[in-house]
């Protein structure tokens, strides 16, 4: 069965993309413009990971990562920001990856696939 | 210097001190005349010059709340001192604090604003005088991540406590919570050391090993979960309480029953009481509203108020009755031909004329008619009020009688 993404990103233009390189590397992706939304597609869809934007509108990423592992503690989340400075956020220590936003997704797609084969052993 | 922040965890409901605590938490609980079972806590950080302070409550708060905003708003807020209470506000999660590791981690954001090098985690259950600041020099001079502070117990309470396995550097090799058959201490087969429930953790250290037990199966509780969690991978000492203890007796009471509630009260009308609250180099500060003193008036025949070896706080009349090896809170009335004997009467009482009262707990605002007894036929008692294994009877908040 292919493993479910939830990627959590408030720039259209991202979303997509993220979206479609995903899918090409054969992951099942939903998709949520904030973190209120990520709450609820979270509970709808049962993604096995979160990727995880920091500033967004209505519900940002850091409080939305409390409220995710309020739901379920164990998912993996990966926080992607293109500032470092949430790092020093107490909270972003409870995400399983901080990586920085970049053209090039490799760091990204290497995450996802590290912490979901974690996920399974 | 290191930065401290202290945070006493507030949020006990205190089940088996019911019915004291039916509208109040534990830490509010009205202990020796005048004080609250949170006061010697709070003052053992203002005496230790602990000035940043934090009491986490929960469930029924408001006294506490009300007591801690009132009676204990005596520090310097543009000097960056505070002791506040933060009620649990489910900021991180949507729910109670389900251990006492979650109560500090629903508070991240807390220690993220205060940035203090160490948190000082205490309980506001406990009756006690500690100089904390000997457990801090301890807690540095070891280089230690986490220092429990451990008082020596008689091996058979061992399911009552927390138990530390300890090295001749007293570092904590094990820790076992509740055991039937408890680790002793070295050369002291009939002993335990027992955690008091008071920890000091170097901050970022506290913060991500919090953030990993968030995110395991666990009962998110310190001494199930994160101490265990800690041992062998951290530096973890145990402060032997004799060090930091004030009143050099080894004194330090969970007043969690009924019948401990009332012998640790009985304690303080004794001629020499384990706890002195008369040491001037250690004060418990409190809450006093501006009551009058307390008086004792009528000296006629059979009609003389009096009372011997008891505590009488503000406000007291004792009118022509007579009481003895009692706890009298403030406002309490004894009117005339009314005795009282080994109890214990919280504020506002009013015990009528020719009542008897004896081994009795009454709680606040609590009308005694005329003649009648209490503490004297105990099935009777029973009927209508709370009567504890040792004979204790106790009288609820709020009865009409």
């Amino acid at each position: 069965m292919k493993k479910k993404i939830l990627i959590v990103e408030d720039e259209e233009g991202l979303r997509l993309l993220y979206k479609e390189e995903l899918e090409t590397e054969g992951y099942e992706v939903l998709t949520a413009r904030n973190g209120k939304e990520a709450i609820k597609i979270l509970e709808e869809g049962k993604p096995d990971l979160v990727i995880l934007d920091i500033v967004m509108p209505v519900m940002n990423g850091m409080e939305a990562l409390g409220r995710i592992l309020g739901k379920d503690k164990k998912i993996p989340i990966i926080l992607n920001s293109s500032y470092p400075g949430y790092r020093q956020d107490f909270m972003s220590w409870a995400a399983d990856a901080y990586v920085m936003k970049s053209a090039d997704l490799e760091e990204l797609k290497n995450k996802v696939k590290e912490l979901l084969k974690k996920g399974k052993a | 210097m290191k930065k401290v922040l202290a945070m006493v965890l507030a949020g006990g409901r205190g089940e088996r001190l019911y019915p004291l605590t039916r509208d109040r938490a534990k830490p509010a609980v009205p202990f020796g005349g005048i004080y609250r079972i949170i006061d010697f806590t709070l003052s053992n950080c203002i005496n230790s010059d602990i000035r940043r302070v934090y009491a986490l409550t929960q469930y029924k708060s408001i006294s506490l709340h009300r007591h801690i905003q009132i009676g204990w708003n005596i520090l310097s807020g543009p000097l960056g001192e505070f002791i506040e209470a933060i009620p649990a506000q489910q900021r991180i999660d949507e729910h109670w604090y389900q251990g006492t590791a979650d109560a500090i981690f629903q508070n991240i954001y807390t220690l993220q604003q205060e940035k203090p090098d160490l948190v000082l985690i205490l309980s506001g259950d406990h009756i006690y005088k500690m100089d904390y600041r000997k457990m801090i020099a301890f807690h540095i001079e070891k280089a230690a991540d986490l220092t429990v502070a451990a008082i020596r117990m008689d091996r058979k309470l061992s399911r009552e406590f927390g138990v530390t396995e300890i090295d001749n550097d007293w570092r904590i090799i094990g820790f076992q919570e509740k055991p039937e058959v408890p680790k002793v201490i070295p050369g002291d087969s009939e002993g335990i050391l027992a955690s008091m429930g008071i920890y000091i953790f170097n901050m970022e250290l506290l913060v991500r090993r919090l953030i990993e037990d968030a995110r395991s199966d666990s009962t998110h509780d310190f001494g199930k979960d994160i101490i265990p969690m800690m041992i062998g991978k951290d530096q973890v000492f145990a402060f032997d309480f004799r060090h930091g203890d004030v009143g050099r007796m080894g004194y330090w009471r969970d007043v969690g029953t009924l019948d401990a509630y009332f012998e640790t009260n009985m304690d303080l009308v004794s001629v020499t009481p384990q706890l002195n609250l008369y040491d001037s180099q250690w004060p418990i500060f409190t809450y006093q509203p501006p009551y009058p003193p307390a008086k004792t008036v009528l000296i006629e025949e059979g009609r003389v108020g009096t009372a011997l070896n008891s505590i009488v706080s503000n406000g007291c009349i004792i009118s022509g009755g007579s009481v003895k090896g009692s706890i009298l809170s403030p406002r309490v009335m004894v009117h005339s031909y009314a005795e009282v004997e080994d109890s214990v009467l919280l504020e506002g009482v009013d015990v009528g004329r020719y009542a008897k009262i004896r081994r009795t707990i009454i709680d606040k605002d609590v009308q005694i008619p005329q003649g009648m007894k209490i503490g004297y036929d105990l099935d009777e008692d029973a009927k209508r009020f709370t009567v504890t294994g040792s004979g204790i009877v106790v009288v609820p908040k709020w009865i009409k009688l």
